[in-house]
């Protein structure tokens, strides 16, 4: 399992190549292994050049998709991975993993150790997922604290080192690239027996654990009788440790309260050593009821020095924190819109910022505005087609509000206004971005006492915890919104919201 | 060229990583290795300037150092710079190791004539080992990075020359029971373990106590090439740990160690995997891998090594780990896994396919491992991406796809979709409860919507066909998903017309299932919609697609209405590549007169031409032959003239070509009957011939002109019965005929071919006079004989006799033209010789070795061809 090359390629629409090389590594021994495995059916890795234009001609970034093509168009070209055949010399180059994330284009072209022809599936090439994880690890590296450009560009010059570090002949080491940037610095560190190869050095200084809960909440709100609303929470716990010692061991235990909601489906951070059964068991695939474990979920673990996620978790809490409804109605060159929006009493009225952004897709500038807003203030971009909703830190008391008006647009022109594929004629929505600090929408808490440490000194322990919403949408019900699988089954076993009148 | 300084190298190394090719091609590229080497010596460089020249080593050593030998030499540069290094701390010790290992392994020099090699491994085991190299390697605190270095570097030496460390196994092992860095020291052994085995297996040799052999090889003494001359013939494709690789290939299923070996070999794997959990996922990943792949198919070695470290690792989201659960499971099945086990994982696969804390990319290859989940026990065909069993619906309703998903998800998540649907096919539909294809409809309607949207981009009406077209592969049985899609499509047609090349692509690809439908609800579509219409080329275009034999006179119709809003050239050559459709569909009625109406009317003289060239093609050619005349699909004329490049398509059908001769023709035996000679000619074909016309022309005029032999159809293997050809001789000579062939092929192309001449000989001419009165024939033959003189001319000759005698030659060569015999020692004979020429011959008294023959004709000219013949007449058989 190795990689003949990687890349990474900035988009730049607009620009004549639309991209540029800003990165790339070629492993030249990796390459000759390839030509032997492949046999006939080997194509050598391009230059630079050729292999931008290949790859964004296959990703569908080059700025002219005016005609139909066949090589790229036809309705068998059907690609169902982040791995692409790209035309290049003749030959076509295969697996090529690659994929798009933040206007950068992360890529790299694993060794298949075997002939390409016919083509093995990916789950037989051992190499696919290790190319995975070093384009994540790189994806990572850049953008863990990167707020411009200057910074981005310190980051991909210091690769070339990182990689002879992490990736020395193609064969990957270790994903995680800040590792091996310290590995860097800590080189004159004599290392004990059995030091990890995850952990390059120790923590000296007063110790102290940090571990913060950060839950996001989704939804997508329909209004409708045969459309169920869905809702569910990700959460995800980030732990730094501070200890002193090779291999100091922490349990954390994350707590549900009396009415908690369980948590499912967690992924843990390999440097766990155990998990219980009932954890790894716990799943939102499974119909929920009373038995269901609802913790405490002990994680028993070695920490890495740095900052780490020690686990994910999915939950579904009985009822989203907002609840609203959205409705559009198309009139001419106007819309009315009615906006009403409702907090649960459970929920902790105490924002950071809450505000709801009503966009309008596929229309002109907005022109004119006439609203009544029962609360907050609303923002008017006209030549985004936006309005935004502020609502502020808190719900009234009535924890009830809403908005109504009618938004008059000017004439479209095509390159200035918001194009989605999504939001056709009257299909709509509107968005909300809130957060609330030291809350979480599942009750999960670590408390300071069950963190037990196996290590020199008795740590200091910080706990954090927030709710943030993410994809949080209510659908204008006047019109059809898309909707998931999930949304026909729940509105077939027909159960009733909480109270919230509909009109 | 002298010393150059940081911004020049800065430079050159940009202008050559810009285009490695172009930069070799030019002045600068032969020197480049050279120069890069001495600069690494130069004290003017700094550190770093010369890290970055030896990363462009690492990279590029192939355009650096062609061939082995520039190879070798690299090599050895790199190390003589490495011994020089000053004693104190220097970053270009790693990066020097590095590429003096890439210089060899990449440069084909590795091997036991190699000087470098025979001192990069040895100093590289020795770095491995933790072993005091002396001064010129650095302080100590550099030995640790180094230490590890080396083991990655003697990694890559035996992942390109597979057996290379197999003597240092039990040095490896030992070095990781020390204090040795776990990770280089780990997946060194378990790579060199692994090699061993594969090699050894297919040695059918065992381990031959190589795990616990400790020692090091001596310092300077000669290193063991042996395991990796084996395996050298070897480096050859590799199965992974996959059930689809043979066992065969796999190669170990023949290795049965003995129990010491196997004890050892089960402690070496449980050393490995017990300290495991110190490596980096990726790096534990790679481990599993190598391990799984070292202990598949080897007798006696239980999986269960591996249980300890499963839980562990089905609890993580990293993509390599569990990949790497996953090739266990393919590699050991329900050794390793148990029914609950597998039923766990799938749970956790599904569950990692569709959690919102991982990226998109790793939702979608776990996606894939599900359609392709190495069962314990599979049903169906492998090969293919099936659901597993295990995957019920209520595990799936997380997989399902949503029109919110990006292009790559939505596919993948349909195709999940469609294999549901395709298994849900013979249950009863359960009522709403559980209705994937319902949901597949609407989602289709979804996507549909979404590709209707004037002005919207290509992708999203790419996605919609591509959806469509998945849909169709997988459930091209079933009317209750073709049917909606089928009118679907149409309704979208009518929306948007521009995507009909979509159209065009979509029914190239897909079966007569939804093809035929699909077509015919296009046409009506295009046809309902008579007159002036901005999509009028689009709707000419999928009218030369879909148009057929059905309902022509609404296509017709149709075509006529257009006909004059086609102002422009492309649109009126799109309304002819109609009529050609329908010319090949074999549409007659009504079509001409539409020709004949475009032949006047249309403005363009090109396309005035086409339609003439149409008309006449349709009045002159029978059905099938105009089908194949059009036959090849026109590409899109070119700017010049569509005639021209219709030409290019038909006129070599409606040509005569030359082709190879596609048969053999052979005289066969003569039948000396009749008024006169008829040649029977054999004939043997070599591919099916129809309408065979072979012409014959007589060189010199010694015959009248022959007529032509016609055959209806030639088969190859079917005997033909034999072809007659009379000649009629204007002289009694013998004669070469040239032969040509003239068929069709079963193509419909006409062709023509010379074959070999074919040779008349002088028997060949031979007749018998009518027959004699009864009972006088040796008057008859006597008058004969005398009628020969005075005009004609005598001879006496000798007839050799070969072994058989004078009354075989006879019977085998001139029976039919013996007039009196008086066997076995008198024969007369008297042949007729048309145009009007007798030969007579007397043959008696016959002799052991020959006969004398008196002969007599009343043609000169025949006496020396006469002769000849009779002397030739014993060699014939």
């Amino acid at each position: 399992m190795a990689q003949r090359a990687v890349w990474l390629i900035s988009h730049e629409p607009g620009t004549p190549l639309c991209g540029t090389v800003r990165f790339s590594r070629r492993y030249p021994t990796v390459e000759k292994r390839a030509r032997v495995f492949n046999g006939t059916s080997y194509v050598p890795i391009p230059e630079d050049g050729p292999f931008l234009k290949a790859l964004l001609f296959e990703l569908r970034l080059l700025d002219d998709d005016k005609d139909f093509v066949e090589s790229r168009d036809s309705c068998s070209h059907i690609n169902k991975t982040s791995v692409y055949g790209l035309l290049v010399g003749g030959g076509e180059l295969w697996p090529v993993v690659a994929f798009l994330k933040n206007n950068m284009i992360y890529a790299c072209v694993p060794l298949v150790e075997q002939t390409l022809s016919p083509r093995p599936p990916l789950i037989s090439i051992s190499g696919i997922s290790q190319s995975f994880e070093l384009l994540f690890g790189i994806q990572d590296f850049l953008h863990l604290g990167q707020k411009n450009d200057t910074e981005l560009n310190t980051k991909l010059n210091q690769l070339p080192d990182l990689l002879l570090q992490a990736c020395p002949f193609g064969t990957l080491l270790d994903a995680n690239l800040q590792n091996s940037l310290d590995s860097i610095n800590f080189a004159s560190v004599t290392h004990p027996q059995k030091q990890p190869a995850w952990k390059v050095g120790t923590y000296k200084g007063k110790p102290q654990v940090s571990i913060s809960i950060t839950e996001k909440v989704k939804s997508m709100q329909y209004d409708k009788q045969d459309i169920a609303d869905t809702w569910q929470v990700v959460g995800a716990v980030t732990c730094k440790c501070d200890l002193e010692g090779i291999m100091p061991n922490v349990t954390i235990s994350l707590s549900l309260p009396t009415n908690g909601s369980p948590l499912q489906d967690i992924l843990v951070h390999p440097c766990v050593t155990s998990l219980d059964s009932a954890i790894l068991t716990s799943s939102s695939i499974d119909a929920m009821d009373d038995s269901a474990f609802s913790g405490p979920y002990k994680f028993p673990f070695t920490p890495p020095l740095e900052s780490f996620n020690l686990c994910y978790y999915t939950s579904q809490v009985p009822v989203p924190p907002i609840l609203g409804f959205y409705q559009m109605k198309e009139e001419e060159i106007q819309v009315k819109i009615t906006v009403n929006l409702k907090l649960h009493e459970s929920v902790k009225n105490n924002f950071e910022f809450c505000e709801a952004r009503i966009p309008f897709y596929n229309r002109g500038p907005i022109t004119h505005v006439e609203y009544k807003v029962s609360f907050g203030q609303l923002e008017v971009f006209r030549e985004k087609s936006l309005l935004i909703w502020i609502i502020g830190q808190k719900f009234p008391k009535s924890m009830e509000i809403s908005l109504s008006g009618t938004v008059t647009f000017g004439a479209k022109s095509h390159e200035k206004q918001p194009f989605d594929e999504i939001c056709i004629g009257g299909t709509a929505y509107l968005k909300l971005h809130f957060k609330i600090l030291d809350y979480t929408l599942t009750g999960c808490y670590a408390d300071q006492h069950s963190v037990q440490v196996f290590a020199s000194g008795k740590p200091k322990i910080n706990t954090h915890r927030k709710l943030i919403s993410s994809d949080y949408y209510i659908w204008n019900s006047k019109a059809p919104a898309p909707i998931t699988y999930g949304s026909l089954l729940l509105s077939l076993s027909s159960w009733t919201l909480w109270p919230f009148k509909k009109r | 060229m002298g010393p150059l300084s940081r911004e020049t190298w800065a430079q050159r190394l940009g202008a050559f990583r810009a285009s490695p090719s172009a930069f070799m091609a030019g002045p600068e590229g032969e020197d480049l290795g050279r120069d890069l080497l001495n600069e690494l010596r130069s004290e003017k460089l700094s550190e770093q300037t010369k890290v970055s020249l030896l990363a462009l080593s690492l990279e590029y050593p192939a355009q650096l150092w062609p061939d082995a030998a520039a190879a070798e030499a690299a090599a050895t540069s790199l190390l003589d710079t490495l011994v020089l290094l000053p004693p104190r701390p220097s970053a270009l010790r790693r990066p020097l190791l590095l590429a003096a290992t890439t210089a060899l392994a990449a440069g084909d020099a590795l091997g036991p004539t190699s000087g470098a090699s025979r001192r990069l491994l040895p100093l590289l085991l020795g770095l491995a080992s933790g072993r005091d190299l002396g001064r010129g390697f650095g302080p100590a605190s550099e030995q640790r990075p180094l230490q590890a270095t080396a083991c990655e570097c003697l990694r890559e030496l035996e992942s390109c020359k597979p057996g290379l460390l197999g003597g240092c196994l039990g040095l490896l092992r030992s070095l990781l029971g020390q204090e040795g860095p776990v990770q280089p020291l780990s997946l060194l052994l378990a790579l060199a373990l692994r090699n061993t085995l594969v090699i050894q297996a297919r040695a059918r040799a065992g381990l031959q106590g190589l795990l616990v052999a400790g020692d090091m090889p001596a310092a300077g003494g000669p290193w063991n090439w042996t395991l990796a001359e084996e395996a050298d013939a070897h480096l050859q494709p590799q199965a992974p740990s996959w059930p689809a690789a043979e066992e065969e290939e796999c190669g170990l299923a023949v290795l049965e160690p003995s129990p010491e070996e196997a004890r050892e070999l089960r402690a070496a794997v449980a050393q490995l995997l017990d300290t495991s959990y110190l490596l980096t996922p990726v790096a534990q990943a790679q481990l599993l891998w190598l391990l799984g792949w070292a202990l598949r198919g080897l007798r006696g070695q239980p999986p269960v090594l591996f249980k300890p470290q499963l839980v562990r690792l089905l609890g993580t989201a990293q993509l390599t780990l569990l990949h790497a659960v996953l090739a266990l499971k393919a590699a050991f099945g329900e050794a390793l896994f148990t029914a609950q086990d597998e039923a766990l994982l799938l749970r956790r696969l599904t569950l990692a396919a569709q959690h919102p804390a991982l990226p998109l990319p790793a939702h979608l290859f776990y996606l894939h491992c599900l359609l392709n989940f190495p069962e314990n026990c599979p049903l169906g065909p492998t090969g293919e991406e099936t659901a597993p069993l295990l995957l019920g619906p209520r595990l799936c309703r997380g997989l399902l796809p949503s029109l919110l998903h990006d292009p790559s998800a939505l596919l993948a998540h349909l195709h999940l979709l469609c294999l549901l649907c395709a298994e849900d096919e013979e249950k009863e539909e359960k009522g709403q409860d559980w209705c994937p294809r319902h949901y597949l409809g609407e989602l289709l309607a979804g996507l549909r919507q979404r590709a209707a949207l004037h002005g919207g981009p290509r992708a999203l009406a790419t996605l919609c066909f591509q959806a469509s077209y998945l849909v169709v592969h997988c459930l091209a049985t079933q009317p209750t998903v073709l049917t909606p899609l089928t009118h679907g499509l149409a309704r979208l047609y009518r929306a948007r017309p521009a995507l009909a090349p979509h159209f065009v692509d979509l029914l190239d690809r897909v079966g007569p299932e939804l093809g035929e439908p699909l077509r015919t609800a296009l046409r009506q579509e295009v046809v309902s919609r008579p007159g002036r219409d901005e999509a009028l080329r689009w709707h000419l275009q999928i009218l030369s697609k879909v148009a057929d034999g059905k309902a022509p006179s609404a296509t017709l119709g149709f075509l006529r209405a257009a006909a004059a809003h086609c102002t422009d050239w492309g649109l009126q050559q799109a309304l002819l590549q109609v009529c050609r459709a329908l010319l090949r569909a074999g549409v007659g009625e009504g079509l001409a007169d539409l020709l004949q109406a475009l032949a006047r009317q249309l403005e363009d003289p090109d396309g005035r031409d086409r339609a003439r060239l149409y008309y006449i093609l349709l009045a002159h050619l029978a059905g099938p032959k105009l089908g194949v005349a059009l036959g090849p699909s026109l590409a899109a004329p070119a700017l010049t003239s569509s005639l021209v490049a219709e030409n290019q398509g038909f006129a070599a059908v409606l040509m005569v070509q030359e082709a190879p001769a596609p048969m053999r023709l052979s005289v066969g035996p003569r039948r000396a009957a009749g008024p006169v000679p008829v040649l029977q000619l054999q004939v043997e074909v070599l591919e099916p011939l129809y309408s065979v016309e072979l012409r014959f022309r007589v060189e010199g005029q010694l015959y009248a002109p022959l007529g032509a032999v016609h055959v209806p159809c030639l088969l190859p293997g079917r005997p033909c019965r034999p072809l007659h050809l009379p000649l009629q001789p204007r002289r009694p000579a013998p004669a070469q005929l040239a032969v040509r062939a003239l068929f069709a092929t079963p193509a419909g192309l006409t062709c023509h071919a010379h074959l070999p001449p074919l040779p008349v000989n002088f028997a060949d001419l031979f007749l018998p006079f009518p027959r004699a009165p009864d009972g006088d024939k040796q008057g008859f033959f006597e008058e004969l004989w005398d009628s020969c003189l005075p005009e004609g001319a005598e001879s006496r000759l000798w007839c050799p006799l070969g072994p058989q005698g004078l009354e075989a030659l006879v019977a085998r060569h001139l029976d039919p033209f013996v007039v009196v015999a008086q066997p076995p020692t008198s024969y007369h004979v008297a042949i007729r010789l048309p145009p009007a020429s007798r030969l007579l011959l007397r043959l008696e008294a016959a002799q052991g070795d020959g006969v004398p023959v008196a002969l007599r004709t009343d043609d000169w000219a025949v006496l020396p061809l006469a002769g000849d013949y009779l002397r030739g007449l014993s060699a014939a058989v």
